[in-house]
């Protein structure tokens, strides 16, 4: 593992260069928030940004993708055959996601990509991302990464870890992915490692000291899945629910999508699209049953899958990394935080007593 | 508005206690700053959840629809408006309510005090006109009347128009409100303008939908763009098909939108929609005289014949 | 459908009766000649769907 000083007068320089072979992707100021874009010419991520409206998993795993292109035109040879779209899987770089959201991408892969199943799309586009992390010095308030598996310098899942140490980063070099960055980008002057390795651990605590909102999820995996699905608190939580897609748009872990035909005339193309399980239309049967058929069916669905279908299926903690985007997105303002303690303390508290 | 609390509170339980509803419907605190989540309270301890504040901007019509309770609901101007057009939709039956009005000055816009801070805000603190946003080392103080949601800043309905309760006796209209200046904008606009103005009013959609499901007026079993056969609307991120679903959607909204501004505060990604519906809610106006749901005896423009109906259009 | 920019006169209302043939055929030309004379509509009009 390398360690590298980047000298802040040297950033700029490095990036532009790094353009050469990279397309860069990184937080953008655009009216009222920030969001990850392409970054033109020139442009420099904003890293003062303290976290992105919505998550960079498009960059990934796009909102809407086409898989295949097809013609219905029988005077054309290839009629009536679905062709791959064309793609650009050149090499990118997203430079300046927070670990939360690339710890994400550790979490989506375990569907994406698995012995029996690969997704070709999502895999193709993961292999030729380079995640450049920029470690979070300034958690916000609905921030609980430290108890959902992550942290604000967490490693997982980021090929480099930058640390603003003041008139420089430090750059811990952390797969071959980000040494053929770094090398891309010029950016050469070693540092000490035990130093620099000090200095990032200081900055780790102090961010860490910083985060004042936490979930439990100890018990999780040891309550009974039946004993949580009837608990009484699903009508209370989800009440306020409107079955809006925002919780599951904005979050960095739903994976859910839906594969829809369009044709116009005689061609047409197939295209994958985010689906959200908050809404009916998404277990809905051909038959015309639905078996979640009422919001509470829903909402329980979403949380139950976080925090413990996931939670029981991998062994790898709850499928959350504590981004907050959630949280501060509702527009009814149903927190998973609150959720998942209610969660994880219903077998002690007894199934009758569970609210709060 | 903060004294409402101890008011709402009182009349809930009483309700509750002597048998007139089965649930109150109103707000606990939120658990993020400028939010609270609504509520339902059936017990004596729910009741002491209750709460009021100028974070209470989500329309309590929309949790009204088909219930089949008797129901004590909690009701600001725009809310009991949307009441009156659930009781004309059949959506709720006027004896199944005991409607608890709440003379209403206006809601915060948390997008607004957010942008106006160098910081996330964590704390907000509320007085009868202004409101403190602090953040870490932030702290700074605004009129409410400067941070309202813009169409409260517009409205001239803060008074619930059936009720039978009151938490306090009704605030003062606004009076000479210029309803329509955005609407008169768009109009000075060439074609191609405005073509262009609404590609970039909905650019940031991602279609979740919050909008519609935050409306009172969405209940249908199921939305035109959820249906698949036929499917009307594609469902990617295509600019005809995002534009298709906000426009429809307006319009379906044409003589039934209170302004009540709950689509607005509930997107992620901050669009103005109100720009759609502003206008069919001027036209209505205009047309025939229509303000929305102002008594529930009187049938709306669009459901009804009247000889003198404008007819120009129609060649 | 003007408001948000469609162009004025794309949008043609009548009422015509079946047994108005006569205004029929002419509110059909001349709503045809309206729209040739706006020429081919190209806002609101879904080529293959434009995704990312």
């Amino acid at each position: 593992m390398k360690m590298i000083t980047i000298n802040k007068s040297e950033w700029a320089d490095g990036l532009q260069k790094a353009a050469q072979a990279y397309r860069l992707f990184g937080p953008v100021k655009e009216k009222e928030f920030h969001s990850f874009k392409r970054l033109q010419d020139g442009v420099l991520p904003d890293l003062a940004c303290l976290n992105t409206r919505l998550s960079p998993k498009h960059l990934i795993y796009p909102q809407s993708e086409v898989m295949f292109d097809y013609t219905l035109d029988e005077s054309r040879a290839d009629h009536h055959i679905l062709k791959e779209a064309a793609r650009d899987d050149s090499p990118q770089a997203v430079v300046g996601i927070r670990p939360c959201d690339a710890k994400a991408f550790v979490l989506v892969r375990m569907n994406f990509d698995t012995p029996e199943y690969q997704d070709p799309y999502w895999i193709r586009a993961y292999e030729a991302t380079t995640l450049v992390g920029l470690g979070c010095a300034a958690p916000c308030s609905s921030c609980f990464c430290t108890t959902a598996g992550c942290g604000p310098y967490h490693e997982e899942g980021l090929d480099v870890l930058l640390a603003d140490a003041g008139n420089h980063y430090l750059a811990k070099v952390l797969t071959e992915k980000g040494a053929k960055f770094v090398a891309a980008a010029g950016w050469k002057t070693a540092a000490e490692p035990q130093a620099a390795d000090r200095t990032i651990a200081a900055l780790k605590q102090a961010s860490e000291s910083k985060i004042t909102s936490f979930v439990q999820t100890d018990n999780l995996r040891s309550t009974e899945t039946t004993d949580l699905h009837n608990a009484a608190f699903w009508e209370e939580v989800s009440f306020s629910c409107i079955n809006c897609g925002t919780c599951t748009f904005s979050c960095p872990t739903c994976w859910c999508f839906d594969i829809q035909d369009e044709n116009r005339g005689k061609a047409g193309v197939r295209m994958k699209n985010w689906d959200s399980c908050m809404y009916p239309l998404f277990t809905l049967h051909g038959t015309g049953h639905n078996p979640r058929g009422t919001k509470l069916h829903r909402v329980r669905q979403r949380f139950m899958h976080k925090l413990k279908y996931f939670v029981d299926k991998y062994d790898r903690g709850i499928h959350c990394v504590g981004c907050g985007r959630c949280v501060r997105l509702c527009p009814v303002n149903i927190d998973i935080r609150r959720v998942c303690n209610m969660m994880n303390n219903f077998a002690a508290s007894g199934a009758a007593c569970a609210i709060e | 508005m903060l004294s409402y609390t101890e008011k709402i509170r009182e009349i809930a339980g009483r309700l509750l206690q002597s048998g007139a509803v089965e649930m109150v419907i109103g707000f606990r605190a939120g658990t993020v700053p400028m939010m609270n989540e609504p509520h339902f309270a059936k017990t004596p301890a729910d009741v002491q959840k209750l709460v009021w504040d100028s974070h209470c901007g989500i329309n309590l019509a929309n949790y009204l629809t088909d219930r089949k309770e008797k129901i004590g609901v909690l009701a600001k101007g725009c809310d009991s408006r949307n009441i009156v057009t659930h009781i004309i939709e059949n959506k709720i039956k006027r004896e199944q309510l005991v409607i608890i009005g709440v003379p209403c000055k206006g809601m915060v816009d948390k997008r607004k005090i957010a942008m106006k801070a160098e910081t996330e805000i964590t704390e907000v603190i509320e007085a009868e006109t202004t409101i403190t946003a602090k953040g870490h080392g932030f702290s700074k103080t605004f009129e409410k009347k400067d941070v309202l949601q813009h169409n409260c800043s517009l409205c001239i309905h803060r008074n619930p128009v059936i009720h039978d309760e009151m938490v306090a006796p009704p605030v003062v209209e606004q009076q000479g409100v210029d309803r329509y200046a955005d609407v008169r904008s768009i109009a000075a606009m060439t074609p191609e303008q405005r073509w262009k103005y609404f590609e970039d009013l909905l650019a940031p959609c991602i279609r979740c939908y919050a909008c519609r499901n935050a409306c009172p007026l969405c209940y249908c079993p199921t939305c035109f763009v959820d249906e698949s056969r036929p499917q009307w609307v594609g469902k990617s991120l295509d600019p005809s098909d995002v534009r298709t679903f906000h426009f429809l959607r307006a319009y379906h909204c044409a003589g039934r939108c209170t302004d009540c501004g709950a689509c607005e505060r509930a997107c992620p990604v901050g669009i103005n929609m109100r720009t759609f519906t502003k206008k069919l809610e001027q036209d209505c106006l205009d047309l025939f005289g229509w303000e929305v749901g102002l008594d529930p005896e009187v049938r709306p423009p669009l459901d009804v014949y009247r000889p003198q109906d404008p007819n120009d259009f129609i060649k | 459908m003007e408001h948000m920019g469609i162009e004025p006169g794309r949008l043609q209302f009548s009422w015509i009766s079946s047994a108005e043939s006569t205004k029929f055929v002419e509110v059909v030309t001349q709503v045809t000649a309206a729209i040739k004379a706006l020429g081919p509509n190209s806002n609101f009009a879904k080529k293959m769907a434009e995704v990312a």
